[in-house]
Order: structure tokens, then C-alpha cells, then sequence
């Protein structure tokens, strides 16, 4: 499965190290599964990673639960010649905060996903066609539930922990409430029991790119293909809300990309593509609105390099997901969605966090607490906006290993 | 301990504290012994959790902390407790009536803007509120001011003017005062000497250094 597999767990106390290579697998369960809404599908699959070691007890197992844009890959490489390592990293590996020396770390490619677990971009096995917009709605319960079908067949018992940071967040809140005595830890960063109305407009305007471009075609398009365009901008502007005013600024700031006319004077094989939205746009910008500041060229490859990776239906859905959770309107009250919590939590704010707020993060604290459950809540003060959960903070690295000892 | 107050400035560190362990003893001493087994307390500007892991370890509670600062928090739970980050009125006036068997505002109080607020709510969460502070009126402070002119500093007030936080320092003639005027009753009290440890037998606003108090409605 990966490194560790090959050698005995490293002493505890080790330098931080690293996952190194691992391999993704699939959970295949052949039995139909009923989502939130009542439809249902013959089967599914979830593409999951593990790290580390299930101990004999089976009571060291952390589920690392993913955010919208995310996947099952959260630490390791998967080939010597990766650039990038898994997305949390920095958080995950032997010695770290996430001590896969001591745990068994699981990370699964959510229901409705497109990074091997079944969603929209599926095949129906019923009409051997991709799902496309028949696939059923799902919710953070429906990702949940068919989460735990995956862990019953590990024959994983308890969670020592569930972890995860904004989609994640609102995850690991579904597992302590859906499983009281399963997961005896929950920790959710970056997260909110119910988004507020701009959050959800910025996933509206997101999902209509998608819509509103021809290539959408009802959900219907060849693999590789469909709204390239409209996933691209649906990107562009939902990366904006995970930054924030200063970390852009001291990023980007005004900085000017070199004029189009320069490129000439630089080798053919320069990746001018990164600052154009070519093949991408059906018509070709006048010169004058072409990428000027070093932002927009930083913004168009985060458009360009999504749509490699991501499906167009699977952005709808998981969206929708995300607008559609609502504890407080599930249970009548958070405190009630709460009322049989047994996990002890951990909420983390960030106060750079203009998409999911501090404010709702507490909020989710201050309903624990007045159900009488056992809750923290941090704050950890960053200028990185919503992604600030995925920062290289030692603060949060130690309150992470802290809660976790 | 430094208590972290009302101030999202950086704090000073908690030297004084460190240099002066006995006292923290036996003012925790004091405080766990009017915990009942089992109860569920709130610690207002919790610190690092040293108070709350004491009443945990002697008394079995339920420990709910609240400090400002985000790593006393993470100290909290590195020690197992259950902390909260943010404005102490702010956590009580979100939480209901009588959610916490008792409140503890111990060497928090004078570092914290309109105290009588802050009582008054902790009377309405908690069924008890226990409280502890340095009496201004110790003979030493008063004779620091009357003969000398200076700010004090000496074993109670232990920094200097230009490296102590804010503070709204009371005597215990004060604090009584404002019990009698908002008809709060004290269940009980502890006056300590100077040296923050031996019984202070009498006259307590001229002679005791700390004092403990546990209020009900």
C-alpha cells in the first residue's frame, strides 16, 4: 500500500517523514444504495488511500474527509516523478501532526466525486452510458453513509478520529451526529453548519458558467469533453473565495505579466498557454483584455488545470450538496442536531475566512456546548482566507497533535 | 498563571506565576475544595488549563475553559480539557441559564472591563461563582502608595507599572461593597496572607494579600 508497508512502524518519536508512495484502491459495493431523496443506484465505488498501520485493537483509524475540490490522494506521491504530494500533506505522515506512525489514516474520493468514486461521470450499469444528470442528488449524509459501508468492510470498528476542513468539515459534523458511537474524535476546521446566502451565491454563479455553456448540453458530453469554459470560470471564481484581499495582494499584488508581443523574443516552447485561456474560449479575446496582471494569469491556469481534473456534473452536484446541508433545518435546531453527539469535537477557525466564517464556526461550538457536549474551539489568526486549514502553521499543527494525544 | 484577560494584545509571560508556584497551590486548593465532585465548571480566562486539570484530576468535572489566545487553547487541549477561544460575555450571554454548576473567575477579574457585568453573568450560567483576586487594600499597597507614591510592586503586585497589563485592581472592602449593593450572597470566603498561603486570622482588608470568595444569587 505504500512505504511504511514494507518496513516496522518507525519509533514514535522520530523526525516528521513522509507517507512516500501509495497507491489508490476501490471499495466496490455491489448493493444498491438510496440516497437522501429516495433514488437509488445498483452499486457504487469510493477510490480511497490508506497510511500507516490498523493496529490490532482497531481503535487507531482517522478518516481524513475531504473539501469540494479535493480527493482521496490527502498524503503521499504516487509516482517518483509527482511535483505535488497528497493535499494535506504537510499535516499527514510519519512524526507529523497526523502521526501515521501511531494512526491509520483513510481518505476517500467522495460519493458524487470524479476522481474514481462514483458520480455523475459514472457509467450506469443499467444503460451502460455515463449518469450524467440522472444521477441522484446527493448529500454530505449520502457521502457519509456510503463512507461507512466502505469502513464496515475494513472491518474498521471506530474512528479514532474524523477530521476534515470546510466540505470536510461539514463531513466529519455528519459522521459524529449519523454515528454517535463510532467516531470518538471529530475535527472540523474551516467548516459551517449551514452555509450563509454568499457563500451559496458564489455557487450559484459557479454552477450557472457551467450551465449557461453550450458544451453543458443538458449534462450530456463525451468524457474529456463538455463546459470546459464554464468549469474554468466556475474555478476562477470560487479559488478567489478560498484567498483572501491580503494573501492576494502579497501574492499578486499589481504585478504585470510580460505583454503578449514579448513572447516572440522567448523560446517556442514557452507555456504561454498558462496565461491564455486558449482552447479554452470559442472566441478569441481582443488583445486588449488580454492577461495583464500577474493575477489573472495565476487565475486563468487554476481554471485550466481544473478542468483537466475535474468533471463539470460532479462540480454541480457537490455544490448543490454543500448549499443543500443545513443541520439546524435537519434537526430542527443544531442543538438537537447535536443532542447525541458523543465524539469529543474540535472546531477551528480562521479569522482570514470570508466564506465560511469564523463566526459560523463558533457557532457550531457554541450548539455543542449548550447540548452539553465536550467542544474547543481555536481560532488561529491568518491573512489566508478559507484555505488557511491547509496552511503550514505550526500552531495548528500542534493543536492538531495536541487533540489528538 | 497568567490569566488571559479582555486584551488581544500579545501577553506578557506568565514569569510572575512561574516564580511563585506555592501560591498558585494553594489558591487552587482552596477553589477545589468548594468543587462539588463531578460538577460542571466554567474557568473565565482559563489560561493554559492548569487550574481546570487540577479540578479534573482532584475532583472528576467537567471542565469548560474560555481565554482569548489561541495557544493557551491548545495547551487546554493537550490536557484533555474542553476550551473555547474567544470573548468571555460573549460565551456566557450564548449560553442558558444555569448550564455550569459553577464559574470560576480566579485572578482574572481586575484585568477586566466593567467586572460587575461579568459577575452578573456568571450568576446567571452558573449556580456559583467563585472568584479570587489580589486585595488592593494589603497594607503593603496601601503603604507603597501613602509613603513612597509608587505603584505598587511587591509579593502580590509583582510587576512593574510599565510591564503589568491593564488592570481595575479592588480591595476586599470594595469587592464586599459591590456584593452588598447587587445583594449577592457569599456562601463563603478565604483571606490569605501575603505570602498567599497562611490564613489571614483578621482584619482582612488591611492584612490579606489574596482573597477567595464564592457567590451565589
Amino acid at each position: 500500500m505504500n512505504d511504511a508497508d514494507a518496513e516496522p512502524p518507525f519509533p514514535a518519536r522520530s523526525e516528521p517523514g513522509e507517507v512516500g508512495l501509495v497507491e489508490p484502491r476501490d471499495f466496490v459495493s455491489n448493493a444498491p444504495f438510496t440516497f437522501d431523496n429516495g433514488l437509488a443506484i445498483p452499486g457504487f465505488t469510493l477510490r480511497y488511500e490508506t497510511y500507516g498501520h490498523l493496529n490490532a485493537a482497531r481503535d487507531n483509524a482517522v478518516l481524513i474527509c475531504h473539501a469540494l475540490s479535493g480527493d482521496h490522494h490527502c498524503a503521499g506521491i504516487h509516482s517518483l516523478t509527482d511535483k505535488k504530494p497528497g493535499w494535506w500533506n504537510n499535516l499527514i505522515g510519519p512524526g507529523k501532526a497526523v502521526d501515521t506512525n501511531k494512526f491509520f489514516v483513510l481518505c476517500a474520493n467522495v460519493l458524487g466525486g470524479c476522481q474514481g468514486s462514483t458520480g455523475p461521470s459514472s457509467l450506469d450499469p443499467r444503460t451502460g452510458r455515463p449518469y450524467g444528470i440522472t444521477f441522484p442528488a446527493v448529500t454530505i449524509r449520502d457521502m457519509v453513509r456510503s463512507q461507512k459501508l466502505w469502513l464496515d468492510s475494513l472491518g474498521i470498528t471506530s474512528l479514532y478520529a474524523a477530521i476534515g476542513g470546510s466540505m470536510g468539515g461539514m463531513q466529519v459534523l455528519q459522521w459524529a451526529i449519523e454515528y454517535p458511537s463510532f467516531v470518538k474524535r471529530a475535527l472540523a476546521m474551516a467548516t459551517t453548519a449551514r452555509e450563509g446566502a454568499q457563500a451559496i451565491a458564489f455557487n450559484e454563479v459557479g454552477r450557472q458558467a457551467i450551465l449557461q455553456d453550450p458544451e453543458w448540453n443538458h449534462g450530456y458530453y463525451p468524457k474529456g469533453g463538455g463546459p470546459r469554459v464554464g468549469l474554468a470560470i466556475a474555478r476562477m471564481m470560487a479559488h478567489i473565495t478560498y484567498l483572501s484581499d491580503a494573501s492576494m495582494d502579497r501574492k499578486f499584488g499589481r504585478k504585470a505579466v510580460r505583454p503578449r508581443s514579448s513572447a516572440a523574443d522567448t523560446p517556442a516552447a514557452a507555456p504561454a498557454a498558462i496565461d491564455s485561456m486558449e482552447g479554452l474560449d470559442a472566441v478569441a479575446p481582443a488583445a486588449t483584455f488580454d492577461v495583464r496582471f500577474e493575477v489573472e494569469s495565476y487565475l486563468r491556469y487554476q481554471g485550466r488545470s481544473f478542468i483537466n481534473r475535474f468533471d463539470a456534473n460532479s462540480y454541480l452536484y457537490i455544490t448543490r450538496a454543500l448549499d443543500q446541508f443545513d443541520l439546524a433545518a435537519a434537526h430542527g435546531s443544531l442543538e438537537q442536531a447535536f443532542s447525541g453527539v458523543q465524539a469529543a469535537t474540535l472546531v477551528v477557525g480562521f479569522t482570514s475566512d470570508w466564506l465560511f466564517p469564523p463566526e459560523q464556526n463558533r457557532a457550531i461550538a457554541l450548539a455543542l456546548l449548550r447540548a452539553g457536549k465536550r467542544v474547543s474551539y481555536a481560532e488561529l489568526a491568518t491573512d489566508l482566507g478559507h484555505d488557511s486549514f491547509l496552511l503550514e502553521s505550526p500552531q495548528l499543527y500542534e493543536l492538531v497533535r495536541g487533540f489528538l494525544t | 498563571m497568567s490569566r488571559t484577560a479582555h486584551t488581544t494584545a500579545s501577553k506578557p509571560t506568565a514569569s510572575a506565576a512561574k516564580a511563585h508556584p506555592v501560591k498558585r497551590t494553594v489558591d487552587m486548593q482552596i477553589i477545589a475544595g468548594w468543587v462539588e465532585p463531578g460538577s460542571r465548571v466554567l474557568d473565565l480566562g482559563c489560561g493554559r488549563g492548569v487550574l481546570l486539570e487540577y479540578l479534573a484530576q482532584t475532583k472528576r468535572v467537567h471542565a469548560v475553559g474560555v481565554d482569548l489566545d489561541f495557544d493557551k487553547i491548545s495547551a487546554c487541549v493537550r490536557r484533555g480539557l474542553t476550551a473555547y477561544q474567544g470573548d468571555m460575555m460573549a460565551l456566557m450571554r450564548a449560553l442558558p441559564e444555569n448550564h455550569f454548576d459553577r464559574v470560576i473567575c480566579s485572578r482574572t477579574l481586575e484585568e477586566l472591563p466593567d467586572p460587575g457585568a461579568i459577575i452578573e453573568q456568571a450568576l446567571r450560567i452558573g449556580k456559583n461563582v467563585t472568584v479570587g483576586f489580589v486585595n488592593h487594600g494589603y497594607w503593603k499597597n496601601r503603604a507603597a502608595a501613602f509613603f513612597l507614591g509608587r505603584k505598587p510592586q511587591n509579593a502580590v503586585y509583582t510587576t512593574a507599572w510599565f510591564e503589568s497589563r491593564p488592570s481595575n485592581p479592588a480591595s476586599i472592602a470594595d469587592f464586599e461593597d459591590f456584593c452588598s449593593l447587587r445583594q449577592l450572597r457569599i456562601a463563603r470566603s478565604a483571606h490569605l496572607l501575603g505570602d498567599w498561603k497562611s490564613p489571614c486570622p483578621l482584619a482582612p482588608n488591611l492584612l490579606a494579600g489574596y482573597a477567595l470568595y464564592d457567590l451565589t444569587r
